[in-house]
């Protein structure tokens, strides 16, 4: 494989893993360096004990809890994050953010944690691109699902209620400083949600595979954590508490997410925002529902790469890549068949109606640059929706 | 020898082409229908220019208008982004660009300028900067 002209590779994030580690975070935000500390969590990882857990191991590493926000919904708008902001500075403000919970915490948790350390507006004065010029102060994430890859990567997606649109924000001072991988948390982890969020950690690294600015350290994420999400993700959707499933799929989808932080997603990601914001379908469900389609766009762009992902999933070399690269998008759809998930847009509430609208803020997308086919038109994205439909 | 001997002599190749773009039929209205101000902050030398989509109009030099997008970069950053030599995805992690603003917006625009990067080099061999084109290090 031809190598770029150019490229960089950064990884910010210290990655601990062991069952039980939850109880750590204490110790690591006082080595991330942090006195007073900002809890961020949803209504559901609150009522499981674990934002207690977190609290209490903060105040026995002697840092204190400023405030702990569980209310975070699916999808976080600047508006909430910018009044969380308000809020916590009233209390005299924090120095450290602990997010546990799904993508969605994790992003606003990145968000308030940028206003805390820079202060300001989040649209008016930090939209943008690789806007942040300095580290902000540190954050810990403690992922409850295994799919975002968030608590590595460099991005938040939020969204613009008014737009019905995802807005993204990226910068590598966004990661947190330590991530904590404990599979306990995500036992309880119901099958629909362990099948969506797998399917967004295979489609990070499908999309790093084959993304126009992908790269050999990348693609070597990418390529495990392939292997690691066709083996693992349907064990973990049939057996839930199956410990070893839940801890390779949280390693794989940290990988997923290093390697696509670094070299950015396609038109598969592209879609899926759109689809999230206009007709509400969660990301990872989103993700798998167009994934299949738009590798089949793609393929002739990227043979060599859908190839590698083929043999990554236990495709046997036939020596013609581009039979095998096929045989590979074949397994793709085997594996989401085994996780129960729908196939069809039409399942899911998409309506036919919505496409115009969904193609069209899909050429908005930033994520359309990396594809490694380029698409032309929003009619090209209307084919793929209708395909998927 | 530099591309650009000074602001001045950036403004008097880079205004006409701004204004070359506004007035072309196939790409002034789409710019204009964003309804975008878009300002470009230019270093080595130092210059700005805007787009301002709902006055139809090109202006040279520092306004009173916020802009919804900026874009900051370099001169010679500028010359490679309208020969097309220029990566955006990457010049955007290198920090080269700096863009500032709702992204989706700008997103749309991108695709209407690709269609102005041979325009560029034209316009350049028209005004006798020939050599600017390949000789840009
Ligand atoms: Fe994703």
């Amino acid at each position: 494989m031809a190598l770029p002209e150019y490229f960089q590779f950064q990884d910010r994030t210290k990655v601990i893993y062991g069952q039980g580690t939850l109880s750590s975070v204490g110790e690591e935000a006082k080595l991330a360096g942090g006195a007073k500390a900002l809890i961020v969590t949803d209504k559901i990882i609150s009522k499981l004990g674990y934002a207690e857990t977190v609290a209490n191991s903060l105040r026995d590493a002697g840092i204190e809890v400023v405030m702990t926000y569980d209310d975070v919904p699916q999808d976080s708008s600047a508006t909430m994050i910018q009044t969380l902001y308000e809020d916590v500075k009233k209390l005299g403000g924090a120095d450290i953010c602990v997010a546990i919970g799904g993508g969605s915490v994790l992003d606003t948790t990145k968000m308030v944690n940028l206003l805390l350390s820079e202060g300001g507006d989040l649209l008016d004065d930090h939209q943008g691109a690789y806007l942040q010029e300095k580290p902000l102060n540190p954050m810990v994430a403690i992922p409850t699902t295994a799919g975002t890859g968030s608590e590595v990567t460099f991005a938040a997606v939020i969204k613009d209620t008014e737009q019905h649109q995802k807005i993204s924000f990226i910068s590598p001072f966004f990661a947190p400083n330590t991530a904590i991988l404990d599979p306990d948390v995500t036992l309880s982890m119901p099958p629909g949600i362990t099948a969506g969020t797998g399917m967004d950690a295979l489609t990070h690294a499908i999309e790093a595979l084959h993304s126009a600015t992908s790269e050999p350290v990348s693609d070597a994420l990418a390529l495990g954590a392939i292997r690691m999400i066709n083996e693992f993700l349907p064990v973990a959707v049939k057996d839930g508490k199956n410990v070893e499933a839940r801890g390779q799929m949280l390693i794989a989808s940290t990988i997923a997410g290093i390697a696509f932080t670094n070299s950015m997603v396609g038109v598969v990601h592209a879609i899926a925002h759109s689809i999230g914001g206009i007709a509400g379908v969660p990301h990872g469900l989103a993700n798998s529902l167009m994934l299949p389609w738009c590798m089949e766009f793609n393929l002739e762009y990227c043979t060599d790469k859908y190839a590698q992902s083929a043999y990554a999933m236990g495709v046997i070399p036939t020596g013609d890549p581009a039979a095998d690269a096929e045989t590979g998008i074949a397994k793709v759809r085997e594996l989401i068949s085994k996780t129960g998930l729908p196939t069809r847009l039409r399942d899911v509430g998409v309506t036919e109606e919505q496409f115009e609208d969904i193609a069209m803020t899909t050429m908005g997308d930033g994520s359309l640059f990396t594809n490694p086919r380029t698409v032309e038109d929003h009619i090209e994205i209307i084919e793929l929706l209708k395909k998927a439909f | 020898m530099p591309i650009f001997n000074d602001t001045e002599h950036f403004y008097s190749v880079l205004v006409p082409f701004f204004n070359m773009l506004k007035d072309d039929p196939g790409i002034g209205p789409k710019i204009f229908s964003s309804g975008l101000v878009v300002q470009f902050i230019y270093s080595d030398p130092q210059a700005i220019i805007t787009i301002d989509c709902p006055n139809k109009v090109i202006i040279q030099g520092e306004i009173d208008l916020k802009p919804t997008v900026s874009m900051s970069m370099s001169a010679k950053t500028a010359h490679k982004f309208w020969l097309g030599k220029l990566s955006i995805v990457i010049a955007l992690t290198k920090r080269e660009v700096i863009a500032k603003g709702p992204l989706p917006a700008l997103m749309k625009l991108l695709p209407l300028i690709k269609d102005s990067y041979g325009m560029y080099a034209e316009y350049l061999k028209k005004i006798g900067m020939e050599d600017k084109i390949t000789n840009w290090d």
